[in-house]
C-alpha cells in the first residue's frame, strides 16, 4: 500500500485518457472518495494501491476501454507484475482466465489502474466479465452488477473526469454485502465484506464531518437511482440494503466490526484514531438517518 | 380479600376544618398485588437484590438497556442472586431496551447452552414496549403480566430517573415555580394535583415550609421569600427531585444543540419542554455564557412511563451514559409531578419551568450562571 496524494493522481489519471474518452469514464472507490473528502488539501494523501476506474456507459464501455488501454500503452504505462495475472491472454484463453487490465504509470510502480466497465443492463449476475482486445492482447473487463449505482449523476472532478458519489459508493458496498461473507481480500486474511461494509461506515463517517445531517439527504438520492438502475426490483433492493450493515453492527459479529474499523483506519479514516465504537454508532445513523427511510418508501405500495 | 380504607380529605369551602371521608372499600386484587409490589424488598445478596417480589417471582428491570454486555450482566446479577434460593423464580424485564426482540431470541439460545438447564427452567425474559409486555423466553404468567403493564414496571426500576421524586421535592418545586413566576397564592387542591400527591402530603410539606409560607384569609398560601436552606438541600440532592438521563455521542462528532433542538422540534411530542441553558437564556437574555454546551430537555412521565424513543431521532449516535465524567450533549431531566407548567411558546416546544431549568443549569456544572439565573429569579420577585 502506498500514500498517495489524492488530487495529484487524480490529476495524473484524468491527463492520461485520452480526451475523447473523459467524459465517460468514472473514478470509483478509494480515491474517488479521497478526493471528494480531501481533494480541497494539496497535502491530503490515500492510502491505496489501486485506482478504479469505470467505462461508461457499457455499451461504449469495450471501445472505450480498447482507447484507453492502448493509448496508455504508448504513453509507457506498463502491465503491473503479477506472477498469475501479469501476462495479456490471446484469442484462445478463456475469458474466466484473462487477465483484468491493471497498468502502472510509466516509471512509477506505486499505483495502478485499474479498468472495470458499467455493468450491462438488465443482467442479474453479480459480476460480469467481457474479453477486452487490444494491440497488447486481450485481458478481461470486469462489471460488478451495484457499480451501476456510481454511474448515477456522478461529480465533475477539477481535472475533466467524473467521480462516483460517496452515497452512491456506499450504497454498491452495502448492496454488495447482504451478509458478512467468509471471501477474503486476494494477499490477506481480511473478510472483504469487512472491507466493502466498513467503507461505507467511513463515507458515512466522513460525509457527517462535513456536515452532521449529511446522511438525511441519501435516501431520496438513493431511491432514485435504485428505480432508475433496477426498475423492477429496487424495493427488494432496498428492503435488503441494510442487511449486511445490521449483521456487522451485531454484537456477534464484533470481532468483524474490529477488523472493518482496522481497516478504516489504514485507509479512508486514516489518523482519526477512531474506534469501533464511532464505527458503531456511525452505523446506527447509517440505519435510522438514511436505511430506514429507503425501507419505508419500498413499504410503500404505489399508489397508497 | 382484604379490606382497604382510603381516607379521602374533605374540605368545605370556607371552613377552617378539614374532615374525613372513610371510604371502605371490598377488594380482592387490588391490595394484595399493591402490597406485593410495593412493600415486598428482596433482600441484598452479592451487593445486589432485584427490583422487586411479585409471588414468588423476582424482578429485575432495565431501562433502556442498549448492550448486550448490560443485558448479560443482568441476567447474570439476577441467576447469581436466584442460585441461593431453590424455590425463587427469576423475571427480567426490558423497557424499551434498543435490542429487538429476535436478537434477544438468539442470545437467549446462547445462555441456554451456557447456563445449567435447571437454572435456565426458573428464568424468564420480557420486553416492555409502548405495545404492551412481549415475553420473550420462560414462563411468563399471564397475571404477572398483566400486573406489570398496570403497575408501570419502569417505576420500580432502581434506575432513578424513573423512580418518583418525594412528594415534598416535588411540592417545593411548584411553590417556587409559582413564585417565580408571580402566579399568586394557591389552594391545597390546585397543589395537589400539580403534584399528584394527597393532602396530609402536602399539609406536612408546607408544614415544614412554615417559616417562608405566606398563608391568606382564604386558606390560599404562598411563598413570601426564598427558603435558602430547603433549595440548597434539593439542589445537593437534584438526581432525587430533578432525576436526569445523560446522553453522549460515541461517533466522535457530536451534533450541537440547536442542531438536536430542531430534530426535537420535530418529533411531534408535547410531553417535552426546552430546559437548561437555552431556556435560562429565554427567561433571562443577558444570561453570562458563551455558546449552549448541551441540549437540556425536560420529559413530562406522570405515569413513570418515560418514553424515550425521541431520542434515536435526535441522534441515532447517542448513547446513555452514567459517569458523570463524560461530556452528555444530551440531557433528559423526567418530570414526575402530575402538571407539567411548561411554558408554552409561540412556535415549536414549550418551555420548562424557571426550577427546572434553573437545576438543569446546576446538573451541567454551571454554577456560577445557575446562582446569576437565581438571583434573577429571585430579584424579579422582590
Amino acid at each position: 500500500m502506498s500514500s498517495l496524494p489524492a488530487r495529484g493522481v487524480m490529476q495524473q489519471v484524468a491527463a492520461a485518457i485520452p480526451m475523447e474518452c473523459r467524459g465517460e469514464i468514472i473514478v470509483v472507490g478509494s480515491l474517488a472518495a479521497a478526493y471528494h473528502f480531501f481533494g480541497s488539501d494539496p497535502n491530503a494523501v490515500i492510502t491505496t494501491k489501486d485506482v478504479d476506474a469505470m467505462l461508461s456507459p457499457n455499451a461504449l464501455a469495450l471501445r472505450n476501454a480498447k482507447i484507453v488501454a492502448e493509448s496508455l500503452f504508448e504513453a509507457g504505462w506498463t502491465l503491473r507484475e503479477d506472477a498469475q495475472w501479469g501476462k495479456a491472454g490471446d484469442r484462445s484463453t478463456p475469458e474466466e482466465e484473462l487477465p483484468i487490465l491493471r497498468l502502472h504509470p510509466a516509471g512509477n510502480t506505486d499505483w495502478y489502474l485499474e479498468l472495470a466497465a458499467a455493468p450491462p443492463e438488465g443482467r442479474a449476475e453479480s459480476k460480469v466479465i467481457q474479453r477486452l482486445s487490444t494491440n497488447q492482447g486481450d485481458f478481461g473487463l470486469y462489471s460488478f452488477r451495484f457499480l451501476a449505482l456510481a454511474e448515477e449523476d456522478p461529480l465533475r472532478s477539477e481535472f475533466g473526469i467524473s467521480y462516483a458519489r460517496p452515497e452512491m459508493m456506499a450504497l454498491a458496498n452495502l448492496l454488495h454485502h447482504p451478509q458478512i461473507g467468509p471471501e477474503v481480500v486476494r494477499g490477506s486474511t481480511d473478510k472483504r465484506s469487512n472491507k466493502d461494509l466498513g467503507r461505507a461506515l467511513a463515507l458515512a463517517w466522513l460525509s457527517t464531518e462535513r456536515d452532521r445531517d449529511a446522511l438525511e439527504t441519501w435516501h431520496p438520492r438513493w431511491r432514485t437511482a435504485l428505480e432508475r438502475r433496477f426498475p423492477k426490483e429496487w424495493r427488494d433492493l432496498a428492503l435488503r440494503a441494510g442487511k449486511g450493515l445490521r449483521a456487522l453492527l451485531d454484537d456477534k459479529h464484533k470481532l468483524d466490526l474490529d477488523q472493518a474499523t482496522r481497516l478504516c483506519n489504514l485507509s479512508l479514516l486514516r489518523g482519526r484514531g477512531l474506534g469501533a465504537e464511532a464505527l458503531r454508532a456511525t452505523g446506527r445513523r447509517l440505519l435510522v438517518e438514511a436505511l430506514a427511510p429507503l425501507e419505508s418508501a419500498a413499504r410503500t405500495m404505489p399508489g397508497a | 380479600m382484604a379490606f382497604c380504607i382510603h381516607l379521602i380529605p374533605w374540605i368545605r369551602r370556607g371552613s377552617s376544618q378539614c374532615n374525613f371521608k372513610i371510604n371502605l372499600q371490598l377488594s380482592f386484587q387490588c391490595c394484595i398485588f399493591t402490597s406485593v409490589i410495593e412493600d415486598t424488598s428482596p433482600p441484598t445478596r452479592h451487593g445486589y437484590r432485584p427490583d422487586f417480589r411479585f409471588g414468588n417471582t423476582l424482578v429485575e428491570v432495565k431501562a433502556d438497556l442498549h448492550s448486550f454486555r448490560n443485558f448479560r450482566a443482568a441476567l447474570l446479577q439476577l441467576a447469581y442472586y436466584l442460585s441461593d434460593d431453590t424455590d425463587d423464580r427469576g423475571l427480567l424485564v426490558l423497557v424499551n431496551p434498543r435490542i429487538t426482540e429476535a436478537a434477544l431470541r438468539n442470545e437467549w439460545r446462547l445462555i441456554e447452552r451456557a447456563l445449567h438447564p435447571a437454572m435456565v427452567r426458573r428464568l424468564t425474559l420480557a420486553v416492555r414496549r409502548q405495545s404492551g409486555i412481549i415475553p420473550i423466553a420462560g414462563n411468563l404468567k399471564p397475571a404477572l403480566s398483566k400486573r406489570l403493564l398496570l403497575d408501570n414496571v419502569d417505576r420500580d426500576a432502581r434506575v432513578q430517573p424513573n423512580r418518583a421524586p418525594h412528594s415534598s421535592d416535588a411540592i417545593l418545586l411548584v411553590l417556587l415555580n409559582q413564585w417565580f413566576l408571580r402566579k399568586g397564592p394557591m389552594t391545597n387542591q390546585w397543589l395537589m394535583r400539580a403534584v399528584g400527591c394527597s393532602y396530609p402530603t402536602v399539609a406536612k410539606a408546607l408544614r415544614r415550609l412554615q417559616d417562608v409560607i405566606q398563608r391568606f384569609p382564604d386558606r390560599r398560601f404562598q411563598l413570601w421569600g426564598f427558603p435558602t436552606d430547603e433549595w440548597n438541600r434539593i439542589v445537593a440532592n437534584r438526581e432525587r427531585a430533578h432525576p436526569t438521563l445523560h446522553y453522549a455521542d460515541r461517533s466522535g462528532q457530536p451534533r450541537n444543540a440547536e442542531s438536536l433542538l430542531r430534530r426535537a422540534s420535530k418529533s411531534g411530542r408535547n410531553d417535552i419542554a426546552i430546559g437548561g441553558v437555552i431556556a435560562a437564556r429565554h427567561y433571562h437574555p443577558d444570561l453570562d455564557l458563551r455558546g449552549t454546551p448541551r441540549l437540556d430537555l425536560t420529559l413530562h412521565s406522570p405515569d413513570g412511563h418515560a418514553d424515550l424513543s425521541f431520542i434515536e431521532g435526535l441522534d441515532p449516535a447517542l448513547e446513555r451514559v452514567t459517569d458523570k465524567e463524560e461530556r452528555a450533549t444530551l440531557a433528559i431531566h423526567v418530570l414526575r409531578r402530575q402538571t407539567s407548567l411548561f411554558v408554552a411558546a409561540p412556535k415549536g416546544l414549550p418551555w420548562a419551568d424557571p426550577v427546572a431549568t434553573l437545576l438543569g443549569l446546576y446538573d451541567a456544572r454551571l454554577e456560577a450562571q445557575a446562582k446569576e439565573f437565581l438571583d434573577h429569579l429571585v430579584m424579579g420577585v422582590g
